[in-house]
């Protein structure tokens, strides 16, 4: 069979092609799908991509369906994975409480779009909530959030090996800008750079005779007893809390000297950067700090950078869903918060440049007040 | 110093805006620089006015969208109601002035005979708020150049490369991608309708020539 990526090469396409590629880097066997805005084209061109590189696609009747049927793939030992947006996402977060609840390494990329309900194809970062903590469980999933193509290809990487080495449900968390827009970037493939994939492995149907040559496996997602069920979440909780320092993941740039911080996550992070990179030309001390996993948040490296200075400014496409992760982080901790939040809509740069220089001279004036 | 140049351009679902903006986007790319190219997608795909965004720079660009272009193009009456409010100080301000008047207009509209000579209310408002955008256009915009592609291109090319005139207009007043870098972002999209008819890819290349001549010799003159 033909290598996909035979050497390191830039290119420029949409996110939602970079998706499609970045699973067929991480050795992705199968897609399990349901067409939803503004997602669609990761199907358009992972059924483009499967036959030449021996791949597999099934079309279900919904998201929950294709939830269920990702979950099926992964028990029969494939690198199984999804991508949907808004309500679809709603409708996975009962196969990702099952995912959670069996340890099943399903991957499921989410584009956002607007919300609540059918709202917006467009853009949106309301999807925080869902997507770290949504359906009857723990929130014991991994959730990276990208900011551009280049993280999109090597977070769906990073996604399946965390997913299958850790045995949590694994999003990547993408938005309607990222899937639509062009940029470029590098793709490589993965073992070249010396990154091992994780191999997939059976789950239900493994080679032996359960109880004699080997120990039954025993999937369970229904318990009859409370002290049953604790038995068996406690630990799981416990290892999720014992695992997350090995996944967390943030960039903090410019942060050392800042009078105020900026926290943004995905693509506004971008129009934080760009607004920092601007008032630093103009002397104002400002930094970013952006969680790139939402699940587990970068708790303690947030609350070293509260040590820097205790002024921030929480920027986010929605109505402050990750301004709760944020809050949640620092309990206990004295702390100002400003905030830009625009549910479903996008973030510019300047916006943020004049919401700093407004915190700034309102900072002024308590001064000389 | 880092160079960032964002461009915004809107017309008519057909007049091939996305296109354009795919391929000087590809163009940026094709030099080795970060371009981010953004259509604006969601209910207006189907028919009305269609936007496009691109950033082209050499450090990775900000947010997609931006608040002012460095570029802002208009294809049609309507297209320029859609984005007015891209035009800053800074900007220079290409429309096709086959397609569309930008009247620089300093008397009251009331006295204008062709306003009097309206006779519904809706049409005077229309009138007004044209005026109005065109007046507003004049007063805050750095240079505002007419090209008549549309004509120019069914008088001395072919009306389908009509918006590649544009392109070559749009190339010249951003100056961030060669006119080289073009001609290579056009082939890989189009590559292979040029090589079943070579005629075609030289007449897009005269087309892209054609808009870049044009903003050359009016920017000089401004």
């Amino acid at each position: 069979m033909e290598k996909p990526i035979v050497e390191e090469k830039r290119v420029f396409m949409t996110g939602n092609e970079v998706v499609a590629w970045g699973a067929i880097a991480a050795q992705a066997d199968i897609m399990y799908g349901y067409p939803i805005t503004p997602q669609n084209e990761i199907m358009h061109y992972w059924t483009r991509l499967a036959p030449k590189y021996q791949k597999k696609f099934l079309q279900t009747e919904d998201e929950l369906s294709a939830g269920f049927a990702t979950i099926g793939g992964v028990i029969a030992g494939k690198k199984a994975f999804s991508a949907t947006a808004g309500p679809g996402n709603t409708l996975f977060q009962e196969p990702v409480s099952m995912a959670e609840m069996m340890r099943i390494p399903m991957v499921v990329v989410i584009q956002q779009r607007g919300g609540p309900s059918t709202a917006t194809v467009i853009y949106s970062q309301q999807e925080v909530n869902m997507t770290t903590y949504g359906g009857n469980g723990e929130g014991m999933r991994i959730v990276y959030s990208t900011a551009s193509h280049q993280e999109l290809f090597d977070c769906m990487i990073k996604a399946f090996n965390n997913a299958w080495k850790y045995r949590f449900p694994t999003f990547v968390l993408g938005d309607g800008y990222q899937a639509k827009m062009r940029e470029p970037l590098v793709m490589y493939d993965p073992q070249d750079r010396g990154i091992e994939l994780i191999e997939p492995e059976i789950i239900i149907g493994k080679e032996g005779v359960p109880g004699r040559d080997r120990d039954p496996v025993f999937l369970r997602n229904a318990y009859s007893m409370e002290e049953e069920l604790y038995d068996v979440l406690m630990p799981t909780i416990e290892e999720y809390d014992r695992i997350a320092p090995e996944i967390t993941e943030y960039h903090s740039f410019s942060c050392e000297d800042a009078d105020l911080i900026i926290v943004a996550h995905g693509i506004v992070s971008r129009a934080a950067v760009a607004a920092v990179e601007d008032l630093r030309k103009e002397g104002v001390k400002v930094g970013v700090f952006r969680p790139v996993t939402l699940r587990p948040f970068p708790e303690e490296a947030l609350r070293e950078v509260a040590g820097i200075t205790p002024n921030f400014l929480v920027v986010e496409s929605s109505n402050g869903q990750m301004a709760r992760l944020f809050k949640e982080a620092l309990f206990g901790m004295e702390v100002k918060m400003d905030t830009i939040f625009k549910p479903g809509v996008g973030i510019t740069s300047e916006e943020i440049v004049q919401q700093v220089k407004n915190i700034a001279d309102s900072g002024i004036k308590t001064t000389i007040k | 110093m880092d160079k960032l140049v964002r461009i915004a351009i809107a017309g008519e679902g057909g007049q091939g805006v996305q296109s354009i903006a795919d391929i000087l986007a590809e163009a940026g790319n094709e030099e080795g620089k970060e371009a981010l190219y953004i259509p604006n997608f969601g209910i207006e795909q189907r028919g009305g006015v269609s936007l496009a965004y691109v950033q082209i720079g050499d450090k990775l660009i900000g947010s997609p969208k931006f608040e002012e272009g460095d570029v802002v193009v208009a294809l049609s009456e309507r297209a320029v109601k859609r984005i007015i409010s891209y035009v800053g100080s800074n900007t220079i301000f290409v429309y096709d002035n086959s397609l569309i008047v930008i009247p620089e207009v300093t008397e009251e509209i009331e006295n204008m005979p062709s306003y009097q000579a309206m006779d519904t209310n809706k049409e005077k408002e229309l009138f007004r708020e044209k005026i109005n955008n065109s007046i507003h256009i004049q007063k805050t915009a750095a240079t505002v150049t007419g090209v008549p592609a549309t004509d120019l291109a069914k008088r001395e090319l072919h009306p389908r490369v009509f918006n590649v005139i544009v392109l070559g207009a749009v190339i010249e007043a951003a100056k961030i991608v060669s006119e080289e870098s073009v001609k290579r972002a056009m082939e890989n999209n189009l590559g292979r309708k040029f090589e079943k008819d070579p005629a075609l890819r030289e007449l897009n290349h005269k087309a892209l020539h054609k808009g870049i001549e044009i903003i050359r010799k009016a920017l000089v003159r401004s």
